[in-house]
């Protein structure tokens, strides 16, 4: 047993230490990792990306989506695709609902010459309607146009400190989790922050290819599809809603798919062309065939390139 | 500002702290009584400065109608006293009906009259429940001749005081007074202070750690309530119902383990509620300061159990309901007060019969009964409740889809399913994992009360201190406390 004094001073002495050591660590990952300000990694770390790799000022397409968006959509082929499509950005987030979607289209005032949403998706992004917590676009924008105070600045750097076991696990799966393009938590972005995914063979995972998702679709996903295609238009940003490809096997064996993929596309479709956006059905139009998928709804990198194409040639016809 | 923000734990206690012992050292006593009270109200406007003249008008007036109860105690008649009393206690009930109450009568009054009065929509005032009860249990105990007399600076610290100012634990002046008073409080304690860092440790990791991730399903769960199958219906409750122990015991500890650091030892609130073995057991347990608060100015001058057994279950049912509404204005509160006043008569008459039941049984009878009321507690309205409890009782059974194969023959029942067993969580595997380990650390572990018996300046207990007080570098939540809302 110790004096009380003296356990005061050891226990202050190591809270003490812990806390500067935490400031330090903090400082280190900020430097090194995506800072975890949107509470989506890959959110996360397209803000990071934007902030180093992107001209914003450039920018004149954007796509959006779940990983529908991040891996079936590559702006580098859409660039070469589309004369139209200058300079791509692939602000896809993974596992995002359409709510959330809406949520990160905050952010593009901070692209000045926008002029084209892109909006991959297929029915199962639209069975739920979650937000995003704790995300603050006027911080992230502040960020984006190197606008922040001094004080915002400073809460910047050690904001890590405030879930710094969350920094260290993130820092730990870092490179067996998020760089490894065989993986669908990769995040490893081309030049446009997609992920094209080289998932083939013995690694694709069999229980998210031989089963469909459920049913469910959700109506507020439906109105947060309808609020960003009419923003769009007020914005006189041209909304491009892509219903991406589907499993064929899956369609034809499982009854309830067909209906609820027709009526997906029937709502989304009215919904966008009701607000002057345009409607592609790439399932419809692709036909692809199981080479090009690395699960029952995420294209490989081959898969991702052809429906990448067919956006382009559309854009280019309807624009 | 919360206990559990980096501005309090950094900057607000430490300042405080050192200002007030230091001003001690200096033998300014009153000046370090008036910088605590100081402190104390701007920890209060942190959240809201307009509020600041209410609690300061509730104190004067209080401390006024105190003094003078006080001191007509010998000269004056009976009713000059008894009058003097109703003023004061209708004040703090007025007060308190104002602003917690307003909008759910005219709500009710234009319901029931097919009126179109306009609401008031007032923000709750912080503390509000907690400071009024406790200065009406100083009325009426000056009332009856059993208060001393204060004055205005120390009653304002008893009122004040921050650590227990927000959601209590509700103080009484008699356990309060003389600790301010006492010249060894005013000495920086080294035992109490480590102890206080134990325990407030502690209930910050309680708050952040356990609470905060129970939130997270409570919320999904009754934010989809008309969704829920079976399994994610029970997820859900159970979740709130630990969600709310940890959260409310988390802040209790906290507020005990800073009074601590100023040398004073605020009451025990909670005793392993859940390891109670009959309702009665139950709020001898949960929320005890409340309880005790009831039992002394609302259950005993009804007429406790000395008018007869009948009455005895009214006065225990109408304890219970004003209990229920204590917390809310809502419908939902009510019923969840009746459920429990009901539950305290039947138990009672149980009693009284003489039967005995096994003691798991009566624990998990009293568990599920508390977990099923908690429903109405955290409901928007009873519709949501309803829905809940629908899939509790009523919902689909969705059975993983492993055990297909020994136990595919139920798939046939209208009620089995299999498939994926939560579509609503996110992180589903963990929740259940989460409500497993809730029931070891409510059943199976020391609670922090008998763990501050325990306390030795050792290296267990610094390490486990400092394990805590790691809860610090999860803060990101920034949640607040459930019973600030009451």
């Amino acid at each position: 047993m110790l004096a009380y004094k003296i356990y005061i001073k050891i226990l202050f002495f190591i809270l003490i230490s812990l806390i500067i050591s935490a400031i330090f660590y903090a400082y280190y990952f900020t430097k090194n990792y995506p800072l975890p300000i949107t509470g989506r990694i890959s959110f996360d770390a397209k803000i990071t990306f934007i902030k180093e790799h992107i001209d914003r000022k450039k920018v004149d397409t954007i796509i959006v989506g779940s990983s529908i968006g991040l891996n079936n959509v590559q702006g580098t082929v859409l660039e070469n695709a589309s004369p139209k499509c200058q300079s791509v950005l692939n602000l896809s987030v993974y596992e995002a609902t359409p709510t959330q979607i809406e949520q990160v289209l905050e952010l593009t005032t901070v692209f000045p010459n926008l002029k084209r949403i892109i909006y991959s998706a297929q029915y199962s992004d639209f069975g739920y309607a979650g937000r995003l917590k704790d995300y603050d676009p006027a911080f992230i924008k502040a960020y984006l146009s190197d606008t922040l105070t001094l004080k915002k600045k400073i809460s910047f750097y050690f904001h890590s400190c405030q879930n710094i076991f969350f920094c260290i696990q993130r820092e730990w799966n870092w490179k067996d989790k998020y760089m490894q393009n065989n993986q669908f938590t990769y995040l490893g972005f081309d030049s446009t922050g997609s992920v094209p995914l080289h998932i083939y063979d013995k690694d694709i995972i069999m229980t998210r290819w031989e089963k469909p998702h459920f049913d469910k679709q959700s109506k507020q996903a439906f109105d947060a599809l309808d609020r960003m295609s009419r923003k769009a238009k007020k914005e006189n940003v041209d909304f491009i809603f892509v219903a991406q490809p589907y499993r064929g096997p899956l369609v034809k064996n499982f009854s309830h798919v067909q209906p609820v993929m027709q009526s997906f596309a029937d709502q989304a479709k009215r919904i966008v062309t009701k607000n002057g956006g345009m409607f592609l059905n790439l399932h419809d139009q692709l036909h692809l065939s199981d080479n090009y998928f690395a699960d029952r709804s995420h294209l490989n990198d081959q898969g991702s390139i052809i429906g990448t194409k067919a956006i382009g040639k559309f854009i280019d016809q309807t624009d | 500002m919360l206990f559990n923000s980096y501005e309090f734990i950094f900057l607000f206690l430490p300042f405080t702290f050192f200002t007030y012992f230091y001003l001690n050292k200096k033998r300014l006593t009153e000046a370090s009584k008036g910088f605590l009270v100081f402190a104390s109200l701007f920890f209060y406007s942190w959240w809201n400065i307009a509020y600041l003249p209410l609690i300061l008008v509730s104190m004067l007036f209080n401390y006024t109608i105190g003094r003078q109860l006080t001191g007509k105690e010998k000269n004056d008649k009976q009713g000059t006293r008894k009058s003097l009393l109703t003023i004061g206690v209708l004040f703090n009930l007025g007060l308190l009906g104002y602003f917690k109450y307003a909008d759910f009568f005219l709500i009710n009054l234009n319901s029931l009259l097919h009126t179109d009065l306009d609401l008031l929509y007032l923000a709750l005032p912080l503390a509000i429940s907690f400071y009024t009860f406790q200065q009406i249990a100083y009325l009426v105990d000056s009332y009856r001749n059993e208060t001393k007399e204060y004055d205005f600076l120390n009653y304002a610290v008893f009122v004040t005081f921050f650590p227990q100012l927000i959601a209590g634990p509700i103080v009484h002046h008699a356990e309060m007074m003389p600790q301010f008073a006492k010249a060894r409080n005013k000495i920086v304690n080294y035992h109490n202070i480590a102890l206080g860092m134990f325990i407030f440790s502690m209930g910050l990791f309680k708050k952040v750690a356990i609470a905060d991730s129970f939130a997270i399903w409570a919320t999904q769960g009754f934010d989809v309530a008309d969704k829920l199958n079976m399994i994610e219906a029970w997820a859900t409750s159970l979740s709130y119902t630990f969600q709310l122990y940890f959260d409310f015991s988390g802040y209790t500890d906290m507020a005990i383990g800073i009074a601590l650091l100023f040398n004073i030892k605020l009451p025990i609130n909670f005793n392993s509620p859940y390891k109670a073995t009959s309702i009665q057991d139950f709020w001898r347990r949960w929320h005890i300061t409340l309880s005790r608060f009831l039992r002394d100015y609302l259950y005993i001058p009804l007429g406790g159990n000395r008018r007869g057994e009948g009455r005895t279950y009214l006065n225990l049912f109408a304890t219970f309901l004003l209990g229920g509404i204590w917390h809310g204005a809502g419908w939902t509160f009510v019923f969840w007060g009746a459920l429990h006043g009901l539950a305290m008569v039947i138990n009672r008459a149980w009693q009284k019969l003489g039967y005995r039941m096994h003691t798991l049984l009566a624990w998990f009878i009293t568990f599920n009964f508390v977990n099923i009321a908690w429903v109405f507690f955290r409901a928007k309205d009873f519709d949501d409740a309803h829905k809940v409890l629908h899939g509790m009782f009523l919902g689909p059974l969705v059975l993983p889809v492993f055990l297909t194969p020994k136990l595919g023959f139920l798939a046939g029942t209208p009620i089995v399913e299999f498939g994926q067993w939560s579509q609503i969580f996110y992180n589903e595997s963990l929740v259940l994992a989460w409500i497993f380990a809730g029931f070891i650390i409510v059943l199976g572990f020391k609670n922090s009360m008998e763990a501050r018996e325990k306390f030795q300046p050792n290296l267990y207990y610094l390490f486990l201190t400092v394990l805590f007080f790691l809860s610090i570098f999860i803060l990101y939540r920034k949640s607040e406390f459930i019973y600030f809302n009451f």
